[in-house]
């Protein structure tokens, strides 16, 4: 009787939630969509810059064809940087339409593109006017760095080798995190570098005209929302709101609770879910940042981080003195409630991802009934949390369910031997995934695992939300 | 949605693609009209002014009169390079040039033009500073410096200076 009551409230809760998700949710595919348009468009444009300049009648023979392919390499190849440049800016429209890691996936998806378009305008050009003076390409380089503004050229290509060498996974993983990050901020000077002679040997550029204003554009717009939302922004806002650590709990082994006390923090607009990097002023952490997530909604004058010792880093940030002045950037990141497009919500949450989860269950509007949660942990000592989630899930009349213990080893690897044995799967946790959001966030091995089951279950690409605790 | 973004994607390049393609063709076809009528400009348009006699009946003479006497634009020859033909035209105040405007520059591939464009300033400069076509090649641009200095001499022959 109660369940159908329920059901029937339900209902009523559908009818007036509904329309709203499916609305935010279009109005949210359509900015993506837009702008995935906009990113094949600047490409053309790029490509047209060249037609533009009459390119299309200079295929006539063998050198006038390698030096057109090269031209037309030179400006996609520079066009993707400058995109990368955007993508990585940390735009906020970008950040809330698909998320600030899908953003930087699609950056690191045009990282070696680039680089091979750059090298191969390099070799097609030699090559192309060694073919047109008699002389092989590597006797061109002589010639060719006669020209003024060309040395340049040379180095920003020789920087932007060494930028995404040192970005490939097997070879970043010697780096540091700082060290990387020291190295990829190469990647703005070789890409200034590379102006002068775009503007002085590339007749496509010719001072005065249209094409060069829309050129020197991009430049301006992506380095405009670098130093805008990578240095500016973030660097007044923490001016503004003035952060200090308040306190600094030690929740269980090496996972500490910081509260940090500011000034009007409700106009940071933070959802429960989002992240935020921040940068703890002492003398050993000044020179890192960390992407934390909130563990809970915060107040106006105080917001509260959850972090386990990870690396030498995070270790320094849980002993971080009473008084530390805080930095930050952001808030960053779609693991929120305005991300929701389905009826019924579903959480999957292991070891310290329970973070952003803890504080998007408090931010989020539930009805009783509408939310499934699954806590995962290693050993008993890992439920961070877990009291928080519990309490709140009991407010608002979520379902819990809980899972400690070792990894399966014979089945599915995301849950327990025991539960595993148990024939335990997602669909007999959630029966209603198909019309469920799900909120998947812990380790990424563990995370892939649980997506791909629900991806098996059927469950549409945009009803999976994950945040991966890399850090 | 996916499907959405592709084809935006996919019209929306296609669409920039055939504009910058429709105007490079136009802006093609009325360069070679234009190259076209420069060429057909008639060649010496230059009148002595003050001198009577004629430059070869003085040539024995020592006087530095006929020269200083001749004003006017002389068109040089044609002087056809590896890359595209080069035509400069001088003017000439009082046997002075006073300026060298380059009629045809080498524009066969992306590259002459771009030498070209940097390079003319470069030797109209160093022409104007010297008063003769004895000019140091730009680097880079050995093929348009020759073919520059080749038109110019024709120029100042015909302008008798």
């Amino acid at each position: 009787m109660s369940n159908r009551i329920d059901e029937r409230r339900m209902a009523s809760v559908r009818a007036q939630t509904a329309p709203d998700r499916r609305h935010d949710y279009k109005m949210r595919m359509r900015r993506s969509d837009a702008m995935v348009t906009a990113l094949w468009a600047s490409g053309a444009a790029a490509v047209a810059l060249f037609l533009f300049y009459g390119g299309a009648g200079k295929f006539g023979t063998v050198a006038d064809t390698f030096t057109s392919l090269g031209i037309i390499a030179g400006l996609l190849g520079t066009d993707f940087v400058l995109v990368m440049l955007v993508l990585a800016a940390r735009i906020p429209t970008i950040d809330r339409t698909v998320g600030h890691d899908r953003a930087i996936a699609v950056h690191r998806s045009l990282g070696k593109p680039a680089l091979y378009l750059l090298l191969g305008h390099g070799v097609l050009l030699l090559i192309g006017y060694g073919m047109a003076s008699g002389i092989n390409p590597i006797a061109e380089i002589g010639p060719m760095l006669a020209i003024p503004d060309m040395p340049l050229a040379f180095i920003g290509l020789g920087l932007l080798i060494v930028v995404v060498i040192t970005s490939l996974v097997a070879v970043r993983r010697r780096f540091s995190y700082e060290a990387w990050h020291l190295v990829h901020l190469l990647s703005y000077i070789a890409v200034l570098v590379a102006v002068p002679h775009q503007l002085s040997v590339g007749g496509i550029l010719a001072s005065g005209s249209f094409e060069r204003a829309y050129w020197l554009a991009l430049y301006i717009f992506a380095f405009g929302a670098i130093a805008t939302y990578r240095f500016g922004e973030p660097l007044l806002s923490s001016v503004r709101h003035r952060l200090r650590v308040k306190s600094v709990d030690q929740i269980a082994p090496g996972v500490a609770s910081i509260t940090l006390s500011g000034r009007s923090l409700r106009s940071l607009h933070s959802a429960g879910g989002q992240f935020f990097v921040w940068r703890f002023w002492t003398g050993r952490t000044w020179w890192h940042s960390h992407p934390i997530s909130l563990s809970a909604v915060p107040t106006d004058s105080t917001v509260r981080i959850t972090v386990r010792n990870l690396g030498s880093g995070s270790n320094a940030i849980t002993r971080v003195p009473v008084g530390t002045r805080v930095w930050f950037e952001g808030p960053y990141g779609v693991f929120t409630d305005a991300g929701r497009t389905a009826p019924k919500l579903a959480v999957v949450v292991a070891g310290i991802g329970i973070t952003p989860v803890r504080a998007f269950l408090e931010d989020s509007n539930i009805q009783p009934g509408e939310a499934t949660i699954l806590l995962r942990a290693s050993t008993r000592e890992e439920t961070y949390l877990w009291d928080e989630v519990l309490e709140l899930a009991r407010k608002k009349g979520a379902h819990v369910y809980t899972m400690v213990g070792k990894r399966s080893r014979s089945g599915r690897g995301w849950m327990t031997e025991e539960d595993a044995r148990r024939r335990v799967t997602l669909r007999s946790i959630f029966p209603d995934l198909k019309n469920s959001d799900l909120y998947i966030c812990g380790p990424t091995a563990w995370l892939d695992l649980v997506e791909a089951e629900a991806r098996a279950n059927g469950i549409p690409e945009h009803q999976l939300h994950t945040e991966r605790f890399d850090w | 949605m996916r499907i959405r973004a592709a084809l935006g994607g996919i019209f929306a390049s296609a669409a920039v693609l055939g504009i910058g393609w429709q105007f490079g063709s136009a802006a093609a076809s009325t360069f070679a009209a234009h190259a076209a009528s420069t060429a057909t400009t008639p060649a010496p348009t230059g009148t002595t002014a003050a001198a009577a006699p004629a430059p070869a009946a003085s040539a024995a003479a020592p006087a530095p009169a006929p020269a200083s006497g001749r004003s006017g634009t002389f068109v040089g020859d044609v002087a056809s390079t590896q890359f595209g033909d080069m035509q400069v035209e001088i003017i000439v105040s009082n046997g002075k040039i006073t300026d060298i405007k380059a009629l045809k520059l080498t524009d066969q591939g992306g590259r002459s033009v771009q030498i070209s464009n940097y390079a003319a300033p470069i030797l109209r400069t160093e022409a104007l500073k010297a008063q003769s076509a004895k000019i140091n090649s730009v680097s880079g641009a050995t093929y348009t410096s020759d073919g520059y200095a080749t038109s110019l001499q024709s120029a100042i022959d015909k302008a008798g200076l």
